[in-house]
């Protein structure tokens, strides 16, 4: 009696574990279905491929980095040393720019001039919405209204002005200049922005983006502030 | 004693390695009828300290009481009522209660063999 008793508890305990175990795998892990079709898969393939020819570049270039202290090692480590620092202040752009690029010009828009509505500056959304997008195009280095834009630069509404690197931007027209790796990519910029619906947004505002060709050479100011260096702390000499 | 344990390891075990999932609008049934089989299962426990266990309560209670449930969720659903709250209030204060009585049967037989 007492043994049957135990059998049937033991079976439904058992059921009771399957059913606990699949209650947690329904919802720990939710199966999500692929809803891709060939083409999303496509894309995503190609995505994944301009990563890997990128990262490829890059560590092309770390690889010559490596064979130059390789080479420097012997003669002066210190040249390879200044090289590096030289590389990586031109990346952030600390360095004026001299290569390929475009300009934009940043005009008041025909039918404000014609209405005689007051030229308005630009606001900070569409000027880091135009940024984002320029910068989703893979620009290298930017200048806006003579201020460098590098991986720290502030854009905001100071009393009703917006400024760039704590500098107001004047009211429309400005320039904008863009710096890329190649001219191609300059051209491909070109194309792409010419198609980006950016310039929509720049109508409803009363300005008009104009975009001028491609060049193979225009230049960029260099970034003029100082840096603070929040996180990093220098060594002093003698400890490592 | 052990062997309802090693069921329940049994039953975790081969619901974990199967990897078995359901679809996300069945979740709810599922819940509730784990709640149910829960509940069958601390009454039986209970009956069974009382000596009133009865093997055809016991079982055809676990598969009517799942079945009830996952009904009334049903219905809950096509009814835009969410009656399955009802059958997880029920059995939640089912299983407080039960519990609490399997509590204190223990708490007293364990009194009484200490007395002895």
């Amino acid at each position: 009696m007492k043994k049957t008793v135990y059998i049937r508890f033991t079976i439904i305990l058992l059921i009771i574990g399957f059913m606990l175990a699949v209650q947690y795998n329904t919802v720990q892990n939710p199966e999500t279905r692929d809803t891709r079709d060939i083409w999303a898969i496509r894309q995503e393939l190609s995505k994944e491929t301009e990563t890997h020819s990128e990262l490829l570049s890059e560590v092309y270039v770390l690889d010559q980095t490596i064979l130059k202290y390789g080479n420097m090692v012997n003669e002066s480590a210190e040249f390879a040393l200044k090289d590096t620092v030289e590389q990586l202040k031109k990346d952030i752009g600390l360095v004026e720019y001299t290569g390929p690029g475009l300009t934009i010009n940043v005009e008041p828009s025909l039918e404000s001039i014609a209405l005689g509505q007051p030229v308005e500056g630009i606001s900070p959304d569409l000027l880091i919405r135009l940024i984002n997008e320029i910068n989703r195009f893979k620009a290298k280095d930017l200048e806006v209204d003579g201020k460098r834009i590098i991986y720290s630069s502030p854009i905001r509404d100071v009393n009703g002005k917006t400024t760039v690197n704590n500098i107001p931007v004047r009211n429309a027209p400005f320039t904008i200049k863009i710096g890329t790796s190649t001219f191609e990519d300059a051209q491909k910029m070109y194309n792409q922005l010419e198609a980006s619906t950016i310039g929509d947004d720049f109508y409803i505002d009363n300005l008009k983006l104009m975009i001028g060709e491609p060049k193979r050479n225009i230049t960029i100011s260099p970034y003029d502030q100082a840096l603070n260096n929040e996180f990093l702390k220098e060594v002093p000499e003698g400890k490592s | 004693m052990w062997l309802p344990l090693l069921g329940l390891i049994l039953g975790i075990s081969l619901g974990l390695l199967t990897e078995i999932q359901i679809p996300e609008i069945y979740e709810s049934y599922l819940s509730i009828a784990v709640l149910a089989a829960l509940d069958t299962l601390f009454g039986g426990i209970r009956a069974h300290l009382q000596h009133v266990y009865d093997d055809k309560v016991f079982v055809s209670g676990f598969f009517f009481n799942i079945g009830l449930a996952a009904a009334l969720a049903f219905l809950g659903v096509h009814l835009g009522i969410d009656l399955y709250l009802a059958a997880i209030f029920a059995f939640g204060v089912r299983l407080f209660q039960n519990i609490a009585v399997i509590r204190r049967i223990l708490l007293t037989k364990w009194s009484e063999r200490k007395n002895q």
